[in-house]
Order: structure tokens, then sequence, then C-alpha cells
């Protein structure tokens, strides 16, 4: 009834809501600090269900903090996160396993486990007790190595392989733990390009076959414009900008972003933006000289 | 596809059962050395007096060797071998580093340190001491542990793995300085008993040590069993096991709570006996990999071959006063560690 009396407050009530069913994460006034270092101020971001998010920024601008914030490794110092409209905190640790795998940047392996073993542990949320797998979690297993190319590695070590593979069994690791969403922290560091793009592709397809949100932090611009749906750009811990590629490439956005002058065109094979060239952009201060002074 | 399927399952199959065998080769091992220990000693028993004794036919002078003096030594050093593998497994699990062994929760260091004041304060030959010892030890270990920590605790982190190992050195150094200095004030037949001790002998071992002991190894051996996939899940790191939907902290302050209780119940009885925390896990992590499941018993094995095959040997050389089975463990254990040493790729 009291919605009524205020229209214009009902209208606000509603989107949000909207707003929120809609998205499988979103933060509300989240606030993160590293002791007394706050790295995120108050952040209210929202990612889209069933999309493939890049979050993008430049060295320390909390785009990291973020993602293991959402992914409950960090906690709060403020402010809620939401996965699917539930306020995260009231859910147990193994209920949000459930829903979400969080992929750190470069994880390691104990030496000596195999590849199928790491999988297995993707288990672990469904798990209780001293259960041993059952068959369902075999056969998930296996659709897990298939899905990642991995099933003829399935009894090597995890350290014989190379980092592409490797990158492929721990995304595998979060499949075999069967969350509608996986967020990844750069996912392709370390990785020569055809491993990088061999790992977006799988990303991408789990997403287009399987509908899976991907949330991802990526470092290469144009990587990000050309497999994600929706970008979000950080500065200081602060969204600059947010929405498709074609809003967030762009000379303005890049500019307040990462302080470059930065040339996009239409990429014509994958009809992307992407930025051929950039510039630091000249402030006026003059720089101090390269050349020491013999006088 | 189908064929590769096949070959994955004969090649897993393969592996569960050279599993198998190992741990049951470990248990025959442990048999054996459990037969031989009986034999050997200042006074020869012949594997037929020692079968005839066990079964209620001895002398009364083999009855007294057998089953006052050997056997229960034999027990404790089995016990005492398998309780300190599991806490040093644990501890590399929990720390994830394969360096780290129960000293670095400062157990030996807050055991000795306990020691040493008792035997200042009370003497060495005090009525008490049999019983009061391993309490204090105990308590002693349980301190130091708690102070590590509480030092390597940071809010909103917990205790990463690698401060631990720092704060953890550091506290066992003070405490070993702390330590010596006291050690200086000792007269001569309390700094006897109380080098003995840090080398770790497996001294008087009576009935009464093997029923001290028992009912924590029963306790807490099976807790640590059913823990052993959160080990497996805490050895990926922290972020991926909190991704996994472990509590890491609160699962890791339980797991090194049974650790610190393992270990130092088997410290208070036997002394500081401290290379079998981290060379028996190594041999077992070889043995059958990283996967705690079959990693901690296999563990528990190794641990109580080493420490028994280091008794026995501890006793027949230098006789008639023996090796304490400390210093015995480390001369078969620290050439085994250099070639690991040697062997690793970093």
């Amino acid at each position: 009834m009291a919605r009524r009396t205020s229209f214009i407050f009902w209208r606000e009530a509603d989107t949000n809501e909207r707003m929120m069913n809609l998205s499988s994460i979103a933060t509300e006034n989240l606030a993160v600090s590293y002791e007394d270092n706050l790295v995120v101020n108050s952040l209210n971001m929202q990612i889209p269900q069933g999309k493939i998010t890049a979050i993008i920024g430049p060295n320390g601008c909390g785009k990291s903090t973020v993602l293991k914030t959402v992914g409950r490794i960090l906690k709060p110092k403020n402010g809620m996160v939401y996965l699917n409209g539930d306020d995260i905190r009231r859910l147990t640790t193994k209920e949000v396993a459930q829903k979400m795998a969080i992929l750190p940047q470069s994880p390691q392996a104990p030496a000596g486990l195999t590849v199928g073993e790491l999988v297995a542990y993707g288990r672990f949320p469904y798990q209780r007790g001293l259960d041993k797998l059952k068959p369902e979690d075999k056969k998930i297993i296996a659709w897990a190595l298939e899905v990642t190319k991995l099933t003829e590695l399935e009894i090597t070590a995890v350290d014989n392989l190379s980092g592409g593979q490797r990158q492929r069994v721990w995304i595998a690791m979060a499949l075999a733990q069967q969350t509608d969403l996986i967020l990844l922290d750069e996912p392709t560091t370390y990785l020569d390009l055809s491993y990088q793009l061999e790992v977006l592709e799988l990303l991408y397809r789990l997403n287009r076959e399987q509908g899976r949100t991907i949330v991802m932090v990526l470092h290469d611009l144009n990587l990000a414009a050309r497999f994600a749906d929706y970008m979000v750009a950080i500065r200081c811990g602060d969204i600059i900008c947010h929405g498709a590629p074609e809003e967030i490439m762009t000379t303005k956005v890049l500019r307040e972003t990462f302080r470059i002058d930065a040339q996009i065109i239409i990429e014509p094979r994958t009809g992307r933006p992407t930025c051929i060239s950039y510039d630091l952009i000249k402030d006026n201060k003059p720089s101090a000289s390269l050349k020491t002074d013999s006088t | 596809m189908m064929n590769q399927l096949q070959k994955n399952e004969a090649h897993k199959r393969k592996i569960a059962l050279r599993n198998t065998v190992i741990v049951i080769g470990c248990a025959l091992l442990l048999m054996l050395s459990f037969i031989i220990s009986m034999n050997t000693g200042y006074t020869k028993l012949p594997p037929s007096d020692t079968l005839r004794t066990l079964f209620g036919g001895g002398t009364t002078r083999e009855n007294l060797i057998l089953f006052d003096f050997r056997l229960p030594r034999i027990v404790v050093s089995i016990l005492v071998g398998a309780g300190l593998a599991l806490s040093g497994c644990i501890i590399q699990g929990v720390a994830k580093n394969a360096l780290a062994d129960p000293g670095l929760l400062g157990i030996n260091a807050g055991a000795g340190l306990m020691v040493i004041l008792y035997v200042l304060f009370f003497g060495a030959h005090s009525f008490l001491s049999v019983f009061t010892l391993p309490f204090l030890a105990l308590f002693g270990a349980g301190v130091t542990a708690g102070i590590i920590y509480a030092l390597a605790f940071k809010k909103g982190e917990g205790v990463a793995p690698l401060r631990l190992i720092l704060t953890g050195v550091a506290v066992q150094a003070g405490l070993s300085s702390l330590t010596t200095v006291l050690v200086v004030k000792l007269a001569d037949t309390q700094f006897d008993f109380v080098t003995t001790w840090q080398a770790g002998s497996i001294w008087a071992s009576n009935w009464k040590f093997v029923l001290a002991l028992l009912p924590w190894l029963l306790l807490l051996t099976p807790y640590v069993l059913s823990k052993s996939r959160v080990l497996d899940v805490l050895n990926l790191g922290d972020d991926v096991a909190h991704s996994l939907g472990a509590t890491v902290e609160r699962e890791r302050r339980r797991l090194l709570a049974a650790s610190v209780a393992l270990a130092a119940s088997c410290v208070a009885v036997s002394g500081s006996i401290s290379f079998v925390g981290l060379i028996a896990p190594h041999l077992a992590r070889r043995l059958v990999g990283p996967r705690h499941r079959i990693l901690l018993p296999t563990c528990a094995l190794t641990g109580a071959v080493l420490v028994s095959a280091a008794d026995t040997i501890a006793r027949v050389v230098a006789q008639p006063a023996g090796i304490p089975t400390g210093i015995m463990v480390a001369i078969i254990g620290a050439p085994y560690f250099l070639y690991l040493l040697a062997r690793s790729r970093y």
C-alpha cells in the first residue's frame, strides 16, 4: 500500500527488483579494504545472467579484489553481495560452491596429482563425510573432462602439462562443480596467443551452449571486447562505465580508465571494437629528463 | 574415445591395486620390524623363546624382559612413529609446504622448555616425573602452538601458510635459545636427563606410557582420516579451497589443533624425535601420491616402521646403553632427505 502513495518510489523499487532478478550477481555499496587501505569504496555492480562479462581496468584498480569479494574469498568491509538475489552471507559456503565457482589467478596443483584426481575435487561441495565418489559424480567428472578435451590426459600428472592444458584442467574442475556461474581471475595470464584463444573459446562455448554465466577479469582489452557481451571498466575501485563492448571500447572511456589515448576500429574479422594503437596521455607537467647532467 | 576411457579405467585400477599392495607391504614391514625388535636387545631372545614367552610359557626372567621392558617400548615406538608422521602430514598439507614438520608449530621447543622448567624446579628423579612430564610437555606444546597461531593470525585473511611457517620458525628459535640458557644452569644429573629427552630416547617405557598415548591416537586418528578430503582441498591453496566450499580458516584451525595434540602427546612420551614428521610424509607421498585418503594411512605406517626400526637399530648398536632413538631416526633420515633434495627439480 505504501508503494502506491509515491509513484516514483514504486517504479524505482520495481526496476531495482527486476535488475536483481536478472543479474546473477549484484553488489550494493560494496566496500573492501586491505587492513586500513580502502581498495573499493562503494561499488554497485550488476552482472547479467547468462552472459560473458569482462572486468577491465588498470593494475591495482581493485578488479581482482572485487572478483574475490564477490566470490566470498575476501570479506567486505561494508555493503552487500547478492547471488541470484540472495544475500550471500545467508548461504553456507557449500551452498555457494554449488552455485558459483571461482578460479584464482594461476592456481597451483600439488605435485603428482593427476588431471582426473584434480577434476574430481570439483565434487567437494556435494560430498560429505567419508563419501566416495558416486556413479553420478563420476559421470559428471567424465563429462567435464570431455568438454575440456582432457579425457586423453586424465591419468597424466598436472605438473607435466603445458600452461594452456593446465588452465583447462582448472576450468574442468570448476565445471565438475556444476555451477551456473563461473568467475575467473585473468584466466589467460602467462599463456601464449593460441592458448589464450583456446581458453577463451572454451569459455565462450560453455556460455553459448550451456548458458553458463562467465565473469572474468581480463588484461587484454581486445580479447575482452572480442569475447564479452558486457564489460565493466573499473578505476580506483569505482565503475567508470559498463555496457556492451561498443560502449566501453571508446576513446573516451579508455582515456578515463587507463589514462591512454586509444585509437579504436571495428575489427572486420570479429566485428568487435579493437584498439589498434594507443599513446600515453601527455600532461603539461615537464617529465624528468632521462639524460644525466654531466656538467 | 571408448578405447581411451577403457584405458583410463584400466590405469586407475592398476594404480588402486598398486596402492593396496604398498599399504599391505608397509604393514608387513612393520610386523617384521616388530618381530625382529622383540628378539634384539642386551639379552638376546631367539625367535622360538620369544614365541613361547608370548603365549605364556616363559620363565620369570623372559617374561620380565619381554613384557615389562621390550614390548611396551616397541609399542610406544610404533605409536609414536605413527602419531608424529600423521601430525607431520597434516602440517605439510595445511602449510602447503613439504618442508614443514611438527617442530614448526613449536611442539618440540614448547615441550622441551616445559621439561627443563620442571626438572629445574623438581629435579630429574622426583617420584612424580613419570606421570606429570607428559602432561607438562603437552601443556607446553599446546601453549606454544596457540601463541604461534595467534601471532600468525591476521584479521580478514586468517593464517596464511607462509606466515605460519615464518612465525613458527621465529618462535621456535626464541624458545630454543631460552632453553639453552636454562640448560646451562642445570646440575649434572638434571643435565643428563634433559639432553636424553631432547635427543628423543624412548626412555623408561612401560605400559603406563602406552596407556597415556593410546587414547589420543585412538581419538585423533579417525578424526584426521575423516578430514582427508578437506586436507586435499586445502592443498590446492586458500582461494581454490574457498571456491570449493571449504570453511578454510575453521578447518585449518581444527586440523592444526589435531596435529598439535598428536605430536605433543607423542613427544611427551618419547622425547623430542624430530625427523619422523618430516620424512615419513615425504616417503608416503612418493609411494602413493598426494591424495590424503590413501596418503594418511600410508604415512602412519611408514612413520611406525621408521621409528620402530630406528629403535631396534639403536638398541643393537652401542650396547648396552643404546643410542637415543631420535638420533637414530636422524641418522637414517638425514641422508634420505639429502637424497630427496638432490633429486627434486627445484
